[in-house]
């Protein structure tokens, strides 16, 4: 499967990076962020979206498998 | 640092700074076991009764009709196998809602698993339980009817009195869950009439891990907790002394409070709904009057609730929703399903429960915070 990039750096993503852009954007979203524009995007820390990921991935999430 | 606004009043609410400093001389200096016979467990088994006295005066009970618990849920579980395990060999019938809180629900659940029947009463698309529903579901070998007061998810008001007065027409025991109603509307107990009410102090700025049944003086009450002989021999185990003064000492300052609260909530409630359409958002509002002050449940068609939860408390607001996915599919609550609505506004569904601690800059700070994140 082509890697997806981020649309505001142009930086290939890693699954988690994919998979938080689905949970926060919508699973039918088209625009995919890295962690680091992600949070400037969502004007939040980045640790807080990494401490997302975490939680997300303990609750069972399937979009991070 | 980001501004943490809290509206999420309906799961639970902030301790007030009076019950706190009221608990602690019960945590480190009067520590006795209130049931000792020793001069020292003179004072916290004063303060019990004294605890006792307040609640019962604010809900309109005697004190001997208030047993304390370990909150809502015990509370729930002590009503409806109190009123089963009683009449265990006649198989007995329990009546509710679908939309009570999974204590009562499954409680009813467990009972079914030892040869019990359980109906469960519908409700509207208000979320309103119907008397003639009530009225035609009682069958001889009912032995307990218990339809909550409010509901924590969509905060409309049952018509418990008139319930009530059904449920006695055909001599059964009428019990409801007030968790989510006492210390935030007007709780009569002999006007209602109910045999058994359940509440919990986290939901009235009281400590969490306590909570109180109300049973009516004559209603026949089976002990819950086996063990010493606290709380009339009903319910055992060390008193929690501090809570329980906690729990009185916030609950007598909601309701000495409640109409000026109540004023104030609902003009925080109405300034977000007009904030809402002033801004062009759409949305439906579940529930309907009469509601709990403050408890806003909102459907935003072919939105995703749980994305709109986390986004929120990515810009430091906390919120609910009434719907979870792990990726894969939707869970949609049983109240949300119970009211017919179409999986597009069930899965975009949200609860923001406004309290006496939040403000008019509150408000306008979540709908500013919805506004982008519906519109992403």
């Amino acid at each position: 499967m082509k890697k997806k990039l981020c649309c505001e750096c142009g930086k290939a993503l890693i699954k988690d990076e994919a998979a938080l852009c689905k949970k926060l954007l919508g699973t039918d979203t088209d625009e995919f962020y890295c962690i680091d524009c992600f949070a400037e995007y969502l004007e939040c820390d980045k640790v807080d979206l990494e401490i997302k990921i975490q939680e997300f991935k303990e609750q069972g999430c399937i979009l991070f498998l | 640092m980001k501004r943490h606004i809290y509206a999420d009043n309906a799961a639970t609410t902030k301790l007030d700074a009076e019950a706190f400093a009221a608990m602690k001389i019960w945590l480190l200096d009067e520590y006795a076991n209130a049931s000792q016979q020793y001069s020292f467990a003179r004072k916290p088994r004063a303060a019990i009764k004294q605890a006792r006295e307040i609640i019962a005066e604010c809900i309109n009970a005697e004190p001997q009709e208030i047993f304390f618990t370990s909150g809502g849920t015990e509370s729930d579980n002590w009503a409806i196998k109190s009123a089963v395990l009683a009449n265990l060999n006649e198989r007995p019938h329990i009546i509710t809602s679908a939309i009570e809180h999974k204590a009562i629900l499954n409680s009813c659940a467990a009972m079914q698993n030892l040869g019990c029947t359980v109906t469960k009463l519908p409700v509207d698309a208000r979320g309103v339980v119907s008397p003639d529903d009530l009225a035609s579901s009682i069958l001889p070998q009912t032995k307990i009817i218990s339809v909550m007061t409010a509901n924590n998810e969509i905060g409309t008001i049952q018509p418990v009195k008139k319930l009530c007065e059904i449920a006695h027409e055909h001599g059964k025991i009428f019990h409801t869950d007030a968790v989510q109603a006492v210390g935030h509307i007007p709780i009569d107990v002999k006007n209602l009439g109910v045999d058994m009410l359940s509440a919990s102090a986290h939901k009235f700025n009281a400590p969490k891990g306590v909570g109180f049944l109300y049973v009516r003086a004559g209603v026949k009450l089976f002990p819950y907790l086996d063990g010493g002989a606290q709380e009339y021999g009903m319910r055992a185990g060390t008193e929690n002394v501090a809570a329980i003064v906690g729990m009185a000492v916030a609950l007598k300052k909601n309701i000495s409070a409640l109409e000026t609260n109540q004023k104030h909530i609902i003009g925080l409630e109405k300034l977000f709904i007009r904030e809402l359409e002033e801004n062009n958002i759409p949305h439906v509002r579940n529930g309907a009057e009469p509601t709990l002050p403050g408890l806003i449940s909102l459907s935003f068609d072919g939105k995703d609730g749980e994305k709109i939860l986390h986004r929120m408390d990515l810009m430091g607001i906390s919120i609910s929703t009434g719907s979870a996915c792990d990726g894969n599919k939707n869970q949609i609550s049983h109240v949300l399903k119970a009211l017919n609505l179409s999986e597009s506004l069930a899965k975009g569904t949200i609860r923001i429960s406004l309290g006496k601690n939040n403000t008019l800059e509150d408000v306008r700070a979540i709908v500013t915070a919805l506004k982008k994140v519906l519109g992403d």
